[in-house]
């Protein structure tokens, strides 16, 4: 892998990542020593479900470059969250055109708390598209 | 329990503790600590910051309690590793110290940050998570855990000997138990092992034993020929919905045995079927059980060879070594010059290990679905040199080969067992995973079949074995429960077995509260470790069930009646039954309708947060406001 | 004379590593009341002393911190640390044990765990808890994670200068401490007794314990500890940073010459788990296990042993005869390969652990009527249904006190311990126990 100061991005990156799967596969990664970019971070969440469409799009006007979603896809303890979490997404989607900004800045995965690979494909693949994009930049308010 | 009444903490001018952890060169190894602590001490509501080798240590904890008892700080922030491992340590702490445990908030910088980058960008990240985590604890409000009331009545699900076991015990301890099993026999797998490793004890006699013990136990209903249709509830007040049905007359499991149920007295015992537990229900019926919580012992069943692995179903000179251990286990005569099979003596015979166990990718072919079996079934070696042992000393002339990978005799008196193999001159052949011993028939010859393999004890000499029997020591997968599994959402891990949350720190809990796991459908296990593994589970489930009452973390939805407009939208997308409902209440003489959640029930998804057009939802200790002030401040960081 | 303080619990465990722990926090969650006594100054046991921990590699302190802090602070745990069990008797259906408080030569009322005493003090001594490989003073906390954090005195190497008395702020020291004597009652008891390694200065063949690079595998989990002597791995007798690393597996297992005829069920996935911390801490440095089976047969060990292959650590089938003293520092062996050409050959490496074995370190004879195996652990007389009882009515063991095993079956033998306890203590009211 080449050296870190020449993958990581400028831009931050959130990553709502489950309590269940994505952040115990986010510490597996850790515990491998596996290394990906440091501008990511990692905030645990119960169930992404949680947030409100206009959550992501203060997140990008706030300045937020990227956001993944890693969350336990099928594997999701909340019953039905996450097929209405698969919905939401696309409503946010809708939003995110309206507002001209690249629908590619936001990411619903699912990780599984040794997706190592998986993880860091997330994370790199989203570090190079905000590398490429630049800073996200809002056509009306939000 | 801690009577302390917390003071309310809103009003109070909130004073934030940041202790940082190096983790004893983990993280300051990576993280410039110091600099860490010196980014963070100016930010908005933090009164101390304090370093430490191992804040998880007493004197690292004691740092945060004299902070607490001093009035320094009314918010805790931990920078360390994981939250899995020390969260509850650090809560533990806090609560000892006399303040409410939910005003704390971990920030992770062991596992996201000193492990996976270097240098200053390790710093900088873990700055913008400490800071994310000040703005998190800055909107803690404390909280208390929800208490339930406990039926003090548990479900063993499985009545091999790990579920017999485990409901002895949970009887023994006053605990109601029902008993389940799907089968018309209690004792499980047990009931078809010949003589354990390496007592030489008769499984028969242990199997019956233990089961006599349950049916004895007048706390212990046991519900055979049931399976487990439906499940809801919680930990303390789960329901379930049994289905008991006939079961097909006459019953099979043994064959070729064919057993007519109505000659069968209670307690007695038919090989490789089991212990009759006394009845067998003439119809079909439905049964509703109200159970505190559910110890999983769903066992494990034989690997199956495929057809034509090593010879397999080609030839039925090939059996497994389960069929070899019923064989001899129903030997009309004990002794003789040779092992006689299906009518024919047994002048050489072959057994080769790892049949169905520590498969290797690219190796071995993955099964119907896609599955390999790369772990190790623990129990063959013993057993299969318990067999050989056994054979040779009762039938001196007929000779045994035995070809393995790796003898793995680890349990107390197995070496022993391993050492009499070769004393009584079984010969020892070694291969390696790619290069497979080859059973074929033979063409003429005084044998039927002929075993070559490439033997790495003799330089990788290719030996020819001319043999009347192969015998397959088969592994262990996990009884098929995918019904189960996806009814109660219980985790599997990759190896196809139920996983534990923490093979040290909790190895019989599942993630979900209330469901245990006792042996072998966890990983495989022996008779003794299966008993360990259900002790251990019963142990849990008493601790948790005794007092008539279980806590529960209070993450769940509450909501603000300033600002609920009783849309029910809420209600519409919640997909608990009875988790959100809408009440009427009185609010200055008029008469409104508003969302009341059921805390017990509530799952703390968040769901009924999104949909809230008002923000009138939010889930205790994890804020709508609480992510955007942490957005925040990572941005700012 | 003053009377000899008795004290009242339902359950007694000896020993406070992590199978003692784990039945005590067991029989406690249960709502009894227990006392656990520890020989060493510290509870933690074997498992604190560890760097990390198959087949999950977590840190080893990070699994066990929590459960000491938690029967630490635990309303129903008592700990009495630095004591010896001398009699354990049954008499009119409880439990007697009789017990010595060994002389810290600080009072624990006192002590505030300061370091003050330990920073003044100036005499040194090899430290063992770092393998030997430090220096620690001869007033001392066992080490950073210790519980309880409380200063003892190794008089052995005192030289009564009077130092640590001067500079403690609470006046904990008191060079005049004298053993004290007291009974604990209970009504059932845990054997949690443990290991030791199987002594390096038996085997002639292996050097005694004499040639420097050959060190013990606790040593190794020391140089790899985060928190070890070295903070990396260097060998002992010269610091340098070895190239070539060789594993002797059963050493002291499965070795008739010994008398040891078990195996140990450890040592195998702690050296292949070494073997990994080794190559992420010395990528370049070549590594060799010399084995006879590998014995990877719990949940996840076997894709472990795999993974470590794939990793490009070297397993050799072969027996280690005998190993000497080589050139520059380096240790010779002379192995008996058991694939390939079978020859005898010798090979040479910069550093040599020796995979040792466990042998009890406990012997109830004398103490209370409980009988060992012919292996000398504590003897199972039902080890199929219920494997933790002794020949002793109300007497349960766990852990590697009866015979080895790893620490996953370990704890899972201490909550079968307590379950068989705790199911005692219910009974004993009303008739047998089960």
């Amino acid at each position: 892998m080449a050296s870190q100061k020449d993958t990581t991005g400028k831009g931050k990156i959130l990553i709502m990542a489950t309590e269940n799967c994505a952040y115990p596969g986010a510490n597996s990664v850790g515990q491998a020593h596996s290394t990906y970019p440091a501008n990511t971070y990692i905030i645990r969440v119960r169930a992404p479900v949680l947030f409100p469409e206009q959550f992501y799009l203060d997140c990008f006007k706030k300045g937020i470059s990227g956001i993944i979603i890693m969350s336990c896809g099928e594997e999701c303890p909340y019953e039905g969250a996450y097929h209405a979490l698969a919905k939401r997404i696309d409503r946010v989607y809708q939003l995110m055109k309206e507002n001209g900004l690249d629908i590619r800045r936001l990411r619903l995965t699912s990780i599984c708390t040794v997706c190592n690979r998986a993880f860091l494909k997330e994370v790199n693949d989203m570090n190079e598209l905000i590398s490429e994009l630049g800073p996200p930049v809002l056509d009306k308010a939000a | 329990m801690s009577t302390n009444q917390e003071k309310k903490a809103t009003g109070e001018q909130k004073k934030v503790g940041i202790y940082i952890c190096h983790c004893g060169g983990n993280i300051s190894d990576h993280v410039d600590v110091e600099k860490l602590a010196e980014n963070v001490k100016d930010l908005d509501g933090v009164a101390v910051v304090h370093t430490n080798t191992f804040m998880c240590s007493d004197p690292g904890q004691e740092l945060i309690q004299n902070d607490i008892r001093d009035g320094k700080v009314n918010r805790v922030v931990v920078a360390s590793c994981a939250p899995s491992l020390h969260e509850l340590t650090f809560r533990g702490a806090i609560k000892r110290a006399g303040m409410n445990p939910y005003l704390y908030e971990h920030a992770n910088i062991r596992e996201q940050v000193s492990w996976v980058h270097h240098g200053d960008q390790a710093t900088e990240k873990a700055t913008g998570l400490v800071a994310g985590a000040v703005a998190k604890a800055l909107r803690l409000q404390p909280l208390e855990p929800i208490r339930v009331e406990a039926r003090r009545h548990a479900t063993v699900i499985g009545a091999g000997v790990a579920g017999l076991r485990a409901a002895c015990d949970l009887a023994c301890r006053g605990l109601e138990v029902a008993l389940i099993e799907k089968s018309p026999f209690i004792g499980g797998r047990t009931a078809s092992l010949g003589r354990l490793v390496p007592t030489g004890e008769q499984a028969e006699e242990v199997i019956t034993q233990i089961a006599a013990k349950a049916m004895a136990n007048d706390k212990v209903t046991i519900y055979s020929c049931t399976e487990v249709v439906g499940f809801e509830g919680f930990v303390g007040n789960f329901r379930l919905t049994l289905k008991r049905k006939p079961p097909e007359e006459p019953y099979s499991a043994a064959e070729p045995q064919k057993i007519r149920m109505d000659h069968l007295e209670k307690g007695e015992f038919l090989p490789a079927a089991g212990i009759f537990p006394g009845d067998v229900p003439d119809k079909e019926q439905e049964i509703f059980l109200e159970t505190g919580a559910i110890v999983m012992a769903t066992g494990f069943r034989s690997y199956v060879p495929g057809e034509g692995e090593y010879g397999y179903l080609h030839s039925d000179k090939v059996i497994t070594l389960a069929e070899l251990v019923e064989l001899i286990a129903r030997y009309p005569d004990r002794r003789g010059r040779f092992l006689q099979v299906k009518g024919k003596p047994v002048r050489r015979m072959a057994f080769i290990h790892c049949v169905g166990s520590r498969q290797i990718p690219g190796i071995h072919e993955p099964d119907q679905d896609g599955r390999l079996n790369e772990y190790c079934s623990r129990t063959c070696c013993a057993a299969t040199l318990q067999a050989a042992v056994q054979i040779r000393s009762s039938f001196p002339e007929t000779q045994i080969f035995d070809f393995y990978r790796d003898i793995r005799t680890y349990g107390r008196g197995q070496e022993e067992v391993y050492r009499e193999a070769s004393r009584q001159r079984v010969t020892f052949f070694r291969f390696e995973p790619e290069d497979p011993p080859r059973v074929q028939k033979s063409s003429g010859g005084k044998f039927p079949l002929l075993v070559s393999v490439k033997d790495t004890l003799t330089f990788g000499e290719q030996i020819d074995v001319p043999v009347d029997l192969v015998v397959l020591a088969t592994g262990m997968e996990p009884t098929p429960i995918k019904e189960l599994v996806e009814m109660m959402k219980l985790p599997v891990g990759a190896d196809g077995f139920l996983q534990e949350v923490h093979p040290k720190l909790r190895p019989v809990e599942v993630a979900n509260t209330g469901i245990l796991l006792a042996g072998t459908c966890q990983a495989p296990m022996d008779v003794g470790e299966a008993c360990n593994a259900a002790q251990a589970a019963a142990a849990k489930t008493t601790a948790m069930l005794a007092r008539g009452y279980v806590e529960l973390d209070p993450f769940v939805a509450r909501v603000d009646p300033e600002r609920c407009k009783g849309t029910g939208l809420c209600r519409e997308a919640c997909p608990i039954e009875g988790a959100i409902e809408l009440k009427e209440r009185q609010v200055d003489g008029k008469t409104v309708v508003q969302a009341q959640i059921t805390p017990a029930l509530c799952t703390g998804c968040g769901i009924c947060v999104a949909v809230c057009p008002s923000r009138a939802l939010d889930i205790n200790g994890w804020t709508l406001e609480q992510y955007e002030a942490m957005v925040d401040a990572i941005v700012a960081a | 004379m003053k009377e000899t303080l008795r004290l009242q619990y339902d359950a007694l465990v000896i020993g406070g590593g992590i199978a003692g722990l784990q039945s005590a926090l067991d029989l406690a969650d249960q709502d009894f009341k227990v006392a656990v006594i520890e020989k060493d100054a510290t509870i933690g046991g074997k498992m604190i002393r560890l760097s990390k921990v198959f087949p999950t590699l977590d840190c080893a302190s990070c699994i066990t911190t929590p459960k000491m802090a938690a029967a630490a602070h635990h309303d129903n745990i008592d700990l009495f640390t630095y004591c010896e069990v001398n009699s354990l008797d049954r008499s009119q259906g409880r439990l007697k044990a009789s017990i010595t408080q060994k002389p810290r030569y600080v009072d624990p009322d006192k002590c505030i765990g300061c370091r003050q005493c330990e920073y003044q003090c100036p005499v040194y001594v090899p430290d063992q808890e770092q393998g030997g490989f430090n220096l620690r003073k001869a007033v001392y906390i066992p080490f950073s994670n210790a519980i309880p954090q409380l200063a003892l005195i190794d008089v052995e190497h005192c030289a009564l200068c009077g130092k640590c008395a001067k500079v403690c702020p609470t006046e904990a020291i008191d060079y005049f401490q004298q053993p004290e004597d007291f009974v604990i009652e209970a009504k059932t008891a845990v054997l949690a007794t443990g290991f030791k390694l199987t002594p390096m200065d038996q085997k002639k063949e292996y050097g005694q314990g004499q040639i420097p690079n050959v060190i013990s595998s606790l040593q190794m989990e020391r140089l790899l500890a985060p928190h070890g002597p070295y903070q990396r791995v260097i060998r002992p007798s010269d610091g340098k940073e070895p190239d070539s690393i060789a594993y002797v597996q059963c050493a002291g297992s499965r070795d008739l010459s010994l008398g040891i005829s078990y195996c140990s069920r450890v040592c195998c996935m702690y050296a292949i788990k070494q073997a990994m911390l080794l190559s992420g801490a010395l990528p370049l440095a070549d590594i060799t296990i010399y084995y006879m089976d590998i014995r990877a047969f719990g949940k996840g060990y076997e894709q472990f042993f795999q993974n470590a292959k794939a990793m490009g650590i070297e397993f050799v089938k072969a027996k280690v005869g005998r190993i000497e003293q080589g050139e520059n520092h380096n240790v010779l062996l002379r192995i008996e390969e058991q694939e390939g050409d079978g020859r005898v050959v010798r090979r040479e490496h910069d550093l040599v652990v020796l995979s040792l074995g466990m042998v009890p370190d406990w012997n109830p004879a004398g103490i209370c009527p409980v009988g060992t195996g012919d292996d000398a652990f504590i003897k199972c007389v039902r080890p199929k249904l219920a494997p933790t009882l002794t020949e002793m009515e109300g007497v349960f063991v766990a852990g590697v006190a009866a015979g080895p095993k790893d620490i996953v079956d370990t704890i899972a033998e201490a909550g079968a311990a307590a379950m068989e306890a705790s199911n005692y203590l219910n009974s004993s009211a009303s008739g047998r126990a089960a």
